[in-house]
């Protein structure tokens, strides 16, 4: 039995509708150790018969070392999401819940015709000089979690400084051990910057800003730098 | 396994002329939504997130009529679909301030876009209230959370304090005893205001304490959460936790309309009948007003109420 229902594939081709350039997804996963990798690569399968602009493709983590590595893929279920010409547009776990409308947004901004960031945003991606790596922890339970997630994969998607990761927290408990997630959405930048919850676009800018200062290391919460 | 398809909007809209501008994502939007567009008025909804307002933010609703239980963020996204179905028109952006400079016209600027619409819904409800204690900001997003339904899988077989008696905090608090270890639940009355059927099923949970006529003084850890400081009827105590969910009432989301109408000093919307304001082409529903029941069943009737008093002013005026 399909994991989509048909009232939500019906959703998802209506959706898939807008797409005028061709979105290619690469899937890794693994055949032990991986409980959440079977439904992933089955959901994703589902996905791919609903749009001929969908182009998902499917490797083995462990044998297809080289790809994997080329695309900076470092755990799995591992999602790539890109227009063919990058890989810095990733998913760690199950794609279900809310982080499904996330992967489904994500899809339809790489083959979409417009650009979905504001002008003010474009701007800093333009100047940035420097490689900035979000990281977006979420739950699939958690409403709030889609904006920053969509957030973060939009700037990646744009620019080539950029690289985000939206990860399934409950998934990667020792990943979300090591960067202190309690709550979600949690966006952590260059490993040692993070913001809570899910901000406007314009303060995750003034966020992304912050982070970018010279500082003396440590970890650093971006929300008392910023005003809410 | 459940699947959510509704799509993120992007902070690129242009905004423009709209007859109908909803502001909100929760039951009172949507239900206002679907019955604007079955109505055919030029509308448009701005929701800051995905749907539900702070129906998405509950686990389990057991008590909207013809539907047994079901999850909030369910409800609400079959809710949208309807609304959708019909003509619904929903875009991304938060709504920053309102202006009204001709009389029958209002000026609506979001994140992204500047709208004028003759007639506005606000239905942008509440968020949670804060505790105002030492140690509540520091600690947010490490241990001290207002999502149940979003943080809960973090506290697994930990322990976690919930702050609160009325129907969101003992709701939420049946869903994390699912997880934790042990709850504490801390009420500052002797006696919970939630649905007594509610309040008796917590009382029979098995890893579950009272702590009844308590507040809290301040939140304590280091990386993250480690005790709570109690004021309790025989003195100050500490008790150790790893997590503090808060459920201490609500906001109302009523910042961007302060200078277009009359709030009540609580920061509620004004309501006369129930959906009327203190201006004539604006209209409110749900959490924001004053309207005393906060509940899904409310908020729809209201939303429902709103669109209809629309329709009748275009009427009125001729509009349709």
């Amino acid at each position: 039995m399909p994991l989509l229902s048909e009232s939500d594939a019906n959703e998802v081709r209506k959706i898939f509708g807008v797409l005028v350039k061709d979105v290619y997804v690469k899937v890794f996963t693994q055949k032990l150790e991986c409980p959440t990798c079977r439904d992933t690569e089955a959901i994703l399968k589902e996905l791919d018969d609903l749009s001929q602009k969908l182009h998902v493709k499917f490797y083995n983590f462990q044998t297809d070392r080289e790809e994997a590595e080329k695309n900076g893929v470092e755990m799995v279920p591992a999602i790539v999401v890109s227009d063919g010409t990058h890989s810095r547009v990733k998913f760690y776990g199950t794609p279900s819940g809310y982080e499904f409308s996330s992967l489904l947004t994500v899809m339809v901004d790489m083959g979409g015709k417009d650009e979905p960031l504001s002008g003010e945003t474009l701007e800093f991606l333009d100047g940035l000089d420097e490689k900035l790596k979000i990281r977006v922890f979420v739950t699939p339970t958690c409403p709030h979690c889609p904006s920053a997630a969509v957030l973060a994969s939009r700037m990646a998607r744009y620019s080539e400084n950029v690289e985000s990761e939206v990860i399934e927290a409950n998934e990667f408990p020792e990943l979300s051990m090591k960067y202190g997630v309690q709550g979600v959405p949690r966006t952590v930048i260059n490993d040692r910057f993070y913001v809570e919850g899910a901000l406007p676009e314009s303060m995750l800018v003034a966020a992304l800003r912050e982070a970018l200062k010279d500082d003396p290391p440590g970890e650093k919460n971006l929300m008392d730098y910023i005003h809410t | 396994m459940d699947f959510k398809t509704g799509i993120i909007g992007s902070g690129t809209s242009v905004g423009g002329d709209v007859d109908l501008l909803i502001a909100g994502g929760g039951p009172a939007a949507l239900a206002a939504a679907l019955y604007a567009a079955r109505y055919g008025i030029d509308h448009v909804v701005i929701e800051s997130y995905q749907p539900g307002g702070q129906a998405a933010l509950t686990a389990l609703i057991e008590n909207y009529p013809g539907i047994m239980e079901i999850a909030g963020g369910d409800l609400a996204e079959k809710m949208k679909e309807q609304a959708e179905k019909w003509g619904g028109v929903f875009r991304m952006e938060t709504v920053t301030s309102t202006t009204s400079r001709e009389e029958d016209l209002v000026e609506v600027k979001t994140d992204s876009a500047v709208y004028n619409a003759k007639y506005l819904i606000i239905a942008t409800g509440a968020a949670p209230a804060k505790l105002g204690v030492p140690g509540e900001d520091k600690f947010y997003g490490r241990g001290v959370s207002y999502c149940a339904t979003c943080d809960a899988p973090f506290f697994k077989n930990k322990r976690v304090m919930v702050v609160g008696g009325g129907d969101s905090a003992v709701k939420e608090s049946l869903h994390l005893a699912d997880f934790a270890s042990h709850l504490t639940v801390v009420h500052r009355r002797n006696k919970f205001r939630a649905e007594p059927y509610l309040g008796k099923k917590l009382l029979s949970c098995d890893n579950c304490d009272v702590m009844w006529n308590t507040t809290v003084k301040s939140i304590e850890g280091g990386d993250g959460v480690e005790a709570v400081v109690l004021n309790t009827p025989d003195g100050e105590t500490r008790v150790e936790v790893d997590g503090v969910f808060v459920y201490v009432g609500r906001r109302p989301s009523t910042e961007p309309f302060r200078e277009l109408v009359d709030l009540n000093p609580d920061g509620t919307v004004k309501t006369v009948n129930v959906v009327h304001t203190s201006r004539k082409n604006v209209l409110a529903a749900g959490d924001v007003t004053d309207n005393e029941l906060r509940q899904v069943v409310t908020a729809v009737a209201d939303g429902a109420r709103a669109a209809a008093a629309v329709f009748d002013l275009m009427q009125q005026e001729g509009d349709v």
